[in-house]
């Protein structure tokens, strides 16, 4: 009993430990976006690059997602408002939906699965290669020049991602609402437009902030817990991932519980 | 001071030119056209110019060498420390090369220290002709 009773505390001061790194490491670097000597000319670089990376290349890809999950997801909510008579909430559901909800959430999954993993095992190759070291020889800040280019361009790119995947599902929608309403697209717009919640809106950016910030920082530093050994790669790699997907999870439950008190 | 070293590698997903450019974009906070410019310049004296946007896997190990000097040479006023040359390039009968490729860029830095086992003392011992 006492051997049972051990084991589930030294897990939980092990959790904890890690939580308290995570939300420490996670203090530093955002205190660092607001020094103006982080922006050098090597740092602007590195974040064009990765919003590039991040944002840009997945473009068509996630273009095609959008329009598929928005329809689809659309399609089906319309179905329901037409079925349940609630037609006159139909631009609250949307903004609250569709924008406040689905578009962050399958923005930072996509992201997540593609960046994030990228990012985990950029930095853990770089771990066991030494190049950190080489970098730390030069006098280059590691925090300044790796990890808050990926940060802040994590935070750009589920921001911007998620505006884009909100126009094209509310698009799709204008479509459905012509099919199924029989609906104009100044009644449709004006339904959205009065729907339109500053608090909503303000909530659903601060979640896409928070999503972006934490699925690029969990796996930088995880990927710094590689050792010099390469199979340590996967293994930082599968541990920040897992991370990072308990991440999403807390903010998404947190976003809500928020919205909702 | 600028370290040559087989435990400073070159970043691997960034290439040559970048690699020995972001010691002025990060330090002199120099615009990356101007920094790149400045490597193509000292490129140019080894003629590897055609290097530039190769990566570090891709390199000869004299290449390799070559570029982890520039970019030790990027450094203000630099005091270059190379250690264990003959480690980073093992086909070298004698350091004819290594001399060669710090009197090429000699206006870059200011002292270089090399380093070395006592036993290879005598592979340093190149005459001029």
């Amino acid at each position: 009993m006492i051997w049972a009773v051990e084991r589930i505390g030294t897990s939980s001061l092990v959790v904890l430990k890690s939580f308290q790194d995570t939300l420490s490491f996670a203090i530093t670097t955002f205190l660092r976006m607001f020094r103006r000597e982080t922006y050098n000319s090597a740092m602007r670089m590195v974040l064009v690059h990765q919003i590039y990376f991040t944002a840009v290349q997945i473009l068509p890809l996630f273009t095609i997602i959008s329009i598929i999950f928005g329809s689809l997801f659309i399609g089906i909510v319309f179905q329901v408002i037409k079925n349940l008579g609630l037609v006159e909430y139909l631009g609250r559901i949307l903004m609250g939906f569709v924008v406040a909800e689905l578009s962050p959430f399958i923005t930072v999954l996509l992201i997540a699965l593609r960046s994030s993993s990228a990012i985990n095992a950029e930095i853990a190759v770089m771990k066991v290669n030494n190049e950190l070291r080489t970098l730390e020889v030069f006098n280059i800040d590691v925090v300044n020049y790796l990890f808050l280019p990926r940060i802040i361009n994590g935070v750009i790119s589920v921001v911007m991602l998620s505006s884009l995947f909100s126009v094209l599902a509310l698009t799709s929608g204008l479509l459905f609402s012509m099919l199924i309403f029989g609906m104009s697209l100044d009644v449709y717009t004006n339904a959205l437009l009065n729907s339109a919640n500053f608090y909503d809106i303000f909530i659903s950016i601060i979640k896409c902030c928070t999503f972006g910030f934490f699925i690029t920082l969990i796996p930088i530093r995880f990927g710094l817990h590689a050792s010099n050994e390469l199979t340590s790669i996967p293994v930082a790699v599968l541990n920040g991932m897992v991370k990072v997907f308990i991440a999403i999870i807390l903010i998404e439950v947190l976003s809500l519980i928020l919205r909702f008190i | 001071m600028g370290l040559v070293s087989l435990d400073a590698p070159l970043i691997s997903n960034l290439d040559v030119s970048i690699n020995i450019a972001l010691i002025k974009q990060y330090h002199d906070n120099l615009h990356k056209d101007e920094a790149e410019r400045i490597v193509i310049h000292y490129l140019r004296r080894y003629g590897m110019e055609k290097i530039a946007r190769q990566r570090n896997a891709l390199l000869t190990e004299r290449e390799r060498f070559c570029v982890m000097l520039l970019r030790a040479a990027m450094v203000a006023d630099a005091v270059i420390a190379i250690d264990r040359p003959f480690k980073m390039v093992p086909d070298l009968q004698n350091a004819r090369f290594i001399y060669d490729a710090l009197k090429n860029i000699d206006d870059s830095f200011t002292e270089c220290h090399i380093f070395d086992y006592s036993w290879d003392e005598d592979r340093y011992r190149v005459t001029d002709d």
